[in-house]
């Protein structure tokens, strides 16, 4: 039985906690403690989230032709 | 309230980015957005004042993006179709991370990145590049902030199936950002 996770149970896991919430074990925090790698990874998925909580500002804007549908669909 | 003629200049170009930034899909973005309209007028008798426009439609908006996804989860039976083989090569036999595969330096505040419109367009060209079932659960998830209990029965998966889903979705867009977004450099 190995005592504590590897980078991959800690990817899973760090994944799985940032959705149920739960709070980490010991062992994945002495394997944060100690793996560089992992902490990272754990950042990538705070910034993941930030990124995709942000409402879009720029991008491809409706069409003409899709606003005129629109604007008769709307009886005006 | 405006005048509902001036909904599709003054609302339609937010409305459409919003749902394509969640259906990846144009045609499927602008169908919505109109039906948003239509809904919005049709219900404009109920539209207290206690938001503003924008956001009681994007509201309206919203809804009928999980109806969709709902929708297309159960057409496509999307729970079956990830095979998860593109984890490959991240972990060593040993359950580390390989060098290759391992989580790069995303410089020293990678939390600015996540607010800038550059990186926000380069996210959803690596959702555009994830599997339905896989894109789905994130924007469920992440864009729209469900629950995990709603977000699996939105997409009619049982939660841990979900959990898989939002793994590799995670796992993959990090990885597609690390080629795409940030230059690449040995982790340590």
């Amino acid at each position: 039985m190995k005592l504590l996770p590897d980078c991959r149970d800690m990817s899973s896991r760090l994944s799985e906690a940032r959705d149920s919430g739960r709070a980490l074990t010991l062992g994945e925090r002495l394997h944060l403690l100690m793996c560089a790698w992992c902490r990272r990874f754990r950042v990538q998925l705070d910034v993941l989230g930030l990124a995709a909580a942000r409402a879009p500002e720029g991008g491809p804007s409706l069409s003409a032709e899709a606003k005129a549908r629109i604007r008769r669909a709307l009886g005006a | 309230m405006t005048d509902p003629a001036a909904w599709p200049d003054a609302y339609g170009d937010r409305l459409f980015r919003y749902a394509l930034s969640r259906l990846r899909d144009a045609r499927a973005a602008e169908e919505l957005v109109q039906e948003t309209l239509v809904t919005a007028f049709r219900s404009r008798d109920r539209f207290q004042g206690a938001s503003s426009e924008l956001t009681w439609m994007t509201g309206i908006l919203r809804n009928k993006i999980f109806e969709h996804l709902r929708r297309q989860a159960k057409e496509a039976a999307l729970g079956a179709v990830d095979d998860g083989a593109r984890e490959d090569g991240l972990f060593a036999e040993d359950g580390h991370w390989t060098k290759s595969g391992a989580p790069a330096d995303w410089g020293g505040e990678p939390a600015k990145a996540a607010e800038s419109a550059e990186f926000a367009a380069a996210l959803r060209a690596c959702l555009d590049a994830l599997t339905p079932a896989v894109a789905q659960a994130f924007v469920l998830r992440e864009m729209e902030g469900l629950g995990p209990a709603a977000c699996a029965e939105a997409l009619g998966v049982p939660s841990n199936h979900l959990a898989v889903l939002l793994y590799r979705a995670r796992m993959r867009l990090r990885r597609c950002l690390e080629r795409s977004w940030f230059a690449p450099e040995p982790a340590r």
